[in-house]
């Protein structure tokens, strides 16, 4: 068995491979990372449907743009990036249609719906449902650190946020959560 | 640390909880969390919530569930995007780079393997004839052939390996398009099929194509 310095199975190298117009790496980098993508979508837009379409085309991009592909960060890490972007266009376009139909009086405002509904759950229960209640910018940091797995550096990288930024982000989040637990009955012991 | 001049140290180290169970946190904010973790008993009561919130996240996410078909569907997606050629340069840069990692001698027969390629294809492209397989480097086109693509991931001893073990040798290629020609030694209709089932079925064959093979009968 001949052994190469790089990983051939390695995401990396996988890109390589997609570079060069291999698609039956893609499709391996595609099992790999889809539900990971697609869940961090969905948690973004709340469309599961929409969810599945970016989802796609963030791994059409990688077969597109993995010749400029410069591996200075984690395949992860730029799929999540493109997913964002994706993510972002799709609500930004949601929302010029809505304002376009006269439609902003339906933005409302549900936050404190979540722990009204969190009364009737064990704390487990309640802490999905907060979690899912946060603020969209507040739940994808709190998304990419405990679900995805991403360190401060690299989700500054994907929201394209200083590292500060995302450690205050982390901050209100967490004291959201805690606010919105101790709403439901559970004190959280926040200081 | 944070971009809040409103958040005081230990604000600061909440912030970071996460990151701790995660594995990611390093150098200075590392040891701050474990400085903190260990000397404060309030920091363990933290750490407990933030593993609590950890677990809420992990099921909320885990809740959502992909749709089964979606390979299927991207793959489709896939075949409809335009193919990406690979050079020759390229491929040899990458030989190249493949067999620095083999033992010496090993690494100068795969490169010599590489370069009588690279001759062969000079010859295609020189005569000016890419998509014409009866070129220099072919024999007599009395023989019996097939076209195969290999795989671009394909290293050249995987090749050589099912070359040999078929006994089929190149008459030509790759071409522009990356396509191969081969010498098939088959005495028989039934002889050649065999062949390039097993050439078509190997792994690192992305497709062949029947060429001139012997009439029914031998």
């Amino acid at each position: 068995m001949v052994s190469f310095t790089q990983d051939p199975q390695s995401d990396h190298e996988l890109v390589r491979r997609v570079a060069r117009g291999d698609r039956a790496a893609v499709r391996l980098l595609f099992i790999r990372h889809h539900a990971r993508v697609y869940r961090f979508v969905v948690r973004q837009i709340g469309s599961e449907t929409m969810a599945d379409d970016i989802a796609n085309e963030v791994f059409l991009e990688l077969w597109r743009q993995a010749p400029r592909f410069e591996a200075r960060s984690e395949v992860s890490t730029w799929l999540l990036g493109i997913a964002r972007f994706k993510a972002l266009s799709y609500m930004r376009k949601r929302k010029e249609e809505w304002l376009d139909e006269g439609e902003a009086a339906e933005i409302a405002d549900t936050t404190d719906t979540p722990e009204v509904t969190a009364m009737k759950e064990d704390k487990g229960a309640a802490l999905r449902r907060c979690v899912d209640a946060l603020p969209e910018e507040h739940r994808t940091v709190v998304d990419l650190a405990y679900y995805q797995g991403k360190s401060v550096t690299e989700i500054g990288e994907i929201l394209a946020i200083p590292v500060a930024t995302v450690k205050t982000r982390m901050f209100y989040a967490r004291k959201k959560l805690g606010e919105a637990l101790k709403a439901a009955g559970y004190d959280r012991g926040w200081p | 640390m944070t971009d809040d001049p409103k958040l005081s140290r230990r604000d600061e180290l909440e912030a970071l909880l996460p990151f701790y169970l995660n594995g990611t946190l390093s150098g200075a904010d590392l040891a701050a969390v474990e400085e903190w973790l260990a000397s404060d008993p309030a920091a363990l009561v933290a750490l407990a919530e933030a593993e609590a919130e950890f677990a809420g996240t992990m099921a909320a996410n885990e809740n959502i569930r992909p749709p089964a078909d979606a390979l299927r569907r991207f793959s489709e997606a896939l075949d409809r995007e335009p193919a990406r050629g690979v050079s020759a340069k390229s491929w040899f840069a990458e030989a190249w780079g493949r067999m620095a990692g083999l033992p010496a001698g090993f690494a100068w027969a795969a490169a010599a393997a590489a370069i009588a390629l690279l001759v062969v294809q000079s010859a295609v492209t020189l005569t000016g004839r890419n998509d014409d397989f009866s070129v220099a480097g072919a024999k007599s086109e009395e023989e019996f052939f097939a076209l195969i693509v290999f795989k671009p991931d394909t290293r050249i001893a995987d090749i050589s390996a099912l070359l040999d073990a078929n006994h089929v040798t190149i008459a030509s290629g790759p071409t522009a398009s990356g396509v191969y020609r081969l010498n098939i030694p088959a005495a028989t209709a039934a002889d050649y099929d065999r062949i390039v089932g097993l050439l078509a079925s190997a792994p690192v064959t992305e497709s062949v194509a029947p060429g001139r093979k012997p009439a029914d009968g031998g």
